[in-house]
């Protein structure tokens, strides 16, 4: 490999990590305060299409993402009222999501924009920061992306100093090991449930928007393709803390990454095996191969006052 | 961490001014499946597509040819199968969302073995049910590692059958792309990336002998295995110690019962209900291995089997109604340009206002373990 290949695979592994660390970030609060947020893939592609569609029919993507992040508004409320209040199983009602917002999508995608269109949607432009971008060779094929991945070391590390240093990040560590608990201590476990879900929402929404008007410039139906999957993975690779799941988020999207690169570097590996290998990681890590799991005790219980 | 469904909810009854009593269990689904229809039916309406014309051909996609019947019944037994293997774990309050991938290893175990030379030769039958046995075989080991890992280091069964599925279907497309594997000979660079056909002898047979009306024997054999189900969960030990272990594993063991073989058990024959379910759709109708042939399959039945609340009658009932559904909605999308992601939205609907009437269903905390 010839290190303008090798310039070009590690800025194509950034970005496509991208999405799944947005959502994985997310997914990992909901985990901690005990929400299994099956729904992430749902939420993701709601997002996709929220902003595409926003961003179509503003012509700023700026207003697209914030479309996105109120659209997915209403699904997250939506599983919060049923994991949270009504105490649904948290898996079966993520999975119905997905499959809701999968057709919806679709559906909504086909009246927009009619049957098989590729119309292009305005995105976000590539930028490259200042002294970095004059890095030989690197500097381009690295460091010229579009601002939101410049944004997203700063959002993680916001999140990760909340979750370590505040009340609110004790109070979201309790609801995940011991709601009732919290409740006693006077933190309504339910509020901050629905907190997380709406903010997992939010995270899965910019995860998606960046999908589609960040990198590809277009809304394909269920065009998030598992990713929403990819970033629940990770959090369990990650063994539910912040920086091991960064590490898988980023792992991942090198995985995928390879997928394009080995077979120009003429290696002839599988697709599907690099495909697989983010699972396969995942799984094992959750067989307790990869030392032991520690996931928040009431992770995906309802609870009851 | 645990999943709670509880696996046998108090059934609440409610008395309608006829004296007729029909179990909240069953009102709440159909409600919520006739109050998604209806959406359903908005929704073509606000499409602008004609009601009618949509309505006439998603009838006839279900039900306007001896071969759209077969079609809709061969989902449905696949749907079944599934659904019946997701209740019987759910028993031991077990949750197996690895349908998917235990049909597509199913798939792969089938075709393998069916193009072994010589098993197309067996006598007797055999020639099918060999490859179906080693579908079943291979499903109840990918379903079987996920009881292991719960029973022996508490690996929560949503996440291991959630990944071991990424996994299988991913293994099927591996199998497909590699001639090492599965791959049919490349004899030009237009050779499709799926297996040969399988022999004639090793298809599971036709039930009307006709190609015209391809119904396999994937239905028939669901409804024995329904009845078979029913009986093993209600009368026999096993079904007692399956409900036991999930009421209240403490309470099991100090009865005597082992939870941990309980659940492998439970795994294994979930697992082998989707390699069976693997077997008829790769024998019974795909006829050649093909990435992606489980698409979606695993997580219908899923949704089968949740909606049938544990009994087997209400998995026949739903995997019947979502087998025609399917089948309606893609003759839809032709016939009326009604895009079939309307089924996916009426699906989803259905799975979202069951999921919350769990809480009227099951109004009870469950036990401390």
């Amino acid at each position: 490999m010839t290190t303008a290949m090798l310039a070009v695979f590690i800025g194509s592994s950034i970005r496509l990590a991208m999405p799944l660390l947005l959502a994985a970030v997310g997914e990992l609060v909901s985990e901690r305060a005990g929400v299994l947020n099956m729904s992430l893939e749902g939420m993701m592609l709601a997002g996709a299409f929220a902003g595409a569609v926003g961003s179509w029919s503003t012509g700023s993507p700026l207003l697209g993402l914030i479309i996105a992040i109120v659209a997915v508004g209403p699904v997250a409320l939506i599983q919060a009222f049923l994991t949270v209040t009504l105490r649904a199983n948290q898996i079966v009602s993520g999975l119905g999501l997905n499959i809701l917002v999968l057709g919806s999508t679709t559906l909504g995608y086909r009246w927009i924009f009619g049957a098989r269109s590729r119309e292009t949607i305005p995105g976000f432009d590539r930028w490259s920061p200042p002294l970095l971008k004059d890095i030989p060779i690197f500097g381009d094929a690295v460091f010229t992306q579009v601002w939101l991945v410049f944004a997203v070391p700063f959002i993680i590390l916001a999140i990760a100093a909340v979750l370590r240093f505040t009340v609110l990040g004790i109070s979201v560590h309790a609801a995940g090991e011991d709601p009732g608990t919290l409740d006693r201590a006077g933190v309504s476990a339910v509020r901050i449930r629905y907190g997380v879900i709406l903010f997992t929402g939010s995270m899965a929404a910019l995860g998606g928007a960046f999908i589609s008007i960040g990198d590809i410039h277009t809304f394909t139906e269920g065009m998030t393709n598992g990713a929403g999957y990819l970033a629940i993975a990770a959090v369990i690779f990650g063994n539910w803390t912040i920086w091991r799941s960064v590490i898988a988020c980023l792992l991942f999207g090198t995985a995928t990454a390879l997928q394009f690169q080995l077979p120009a570097m003429g290696v002839h590996v599988p697709s599907a095996v690099l495909i697989m290998s983010p699972y396969v990681l995942a799984f094992l890590s959750v067989a307790g191969l990869a030392g032991r799991q520690t996931a928040p005790k009431a992770l995906a219980t309802p609870y009851w006052r | 961490m645990t999943i709670s469904v509880p696996p046998s909810a108090r059934q609440r009854t409610r008395l309608w001014p006829s004296g007729l009593v029909v179990p909240l269990g069953v009102t709440i689904p159909v409600a919520s499946v006739l109050a998604s229809f209806a959406v359903g039916l908005l929704l073509v309406v606000l499409m602008g597509a004609p009601l009618g014309q949509a309505l006439s051909s998603f009838l006839d996609g279900a039900f306007g040819s001896s071969y759209a019947i077969s079609v809709s019944l061969n989902r449905a037994a696949v749907y079944s199968l599934v659904g019946l293997g997701f209740i019987f774990a759910n028993r031991a309050n077990l949750t197996n969302v690895g349908a998917e991938g235990q049909i597509a290893v199913g798939g792969i175990a089938a075709t393998a073995v069916a193009l072994v030379p010589g098993i197309a030769d067996l006598p007797l039958g055999l020639s099918f049910v060999v490859p179906t046995l080693a579908a079943m075989l291979a499903g109840a080991i990918w379903g079987g590692i996920a009881g292991v890992l719960k029973a022996r280091i508490g690996t929560s069964e949503v996440i291991s059958t959630l990944l071991l599925s990424f996994i299988a279907v991913w293994l099927v497309y591996w199998c497909v792309q590699s001639e090492h594997l599965l791959r049919q000979p490349m004899t030009s660079a237009a050779t499709l990336p799926e297996s040969l056909p399988i022999p004639e002898t090793t298809q599971l047979p036709l039930v009307t002998g006709d190609y015209g009306a391809p119904a396999n024997l994937g239905l028939p054999l669901a409804f024995f295995l329904a009845i078979a189900v029913a009986v093993v969960l209600g009368y026999s030990r096993f079904g007692f110690q399956l409900k036991a272990v999930g009421f209240n594993p403490l309470a099991a063991r100090r009865a005597g019962f082992s939870t941990r073989q309980t659940i492998v058990v439970a795994f294994l024959v979930a697992g082998a209900f989707g390699g069976l379910a693997g077997a008829v759709m790769l024998l019974g109708d795909q006829y050649s291995l093909k990435a992606g042939f489980s698409s979606g399959y695993g997580y219908d039945g899923l949704v089968v089997g949740l909606l049938a609340r544990g009994s087997t009658v209400g998995v026949i009932a739903t995997a019947l109604l979502f087998g025609f559904l399917r089948s309606g909605g893609i003759s839809m999308e032709m016939g009326a340009g009604v895009p079939a992601a309307l089924v996916l939205v009426i699906q989803g609907l259905i799975v979202v206002s069951v999921s919350g009437a769990a809480f009227w269903l099951d109004r009870r905390q469950p036990a401390k373990e």
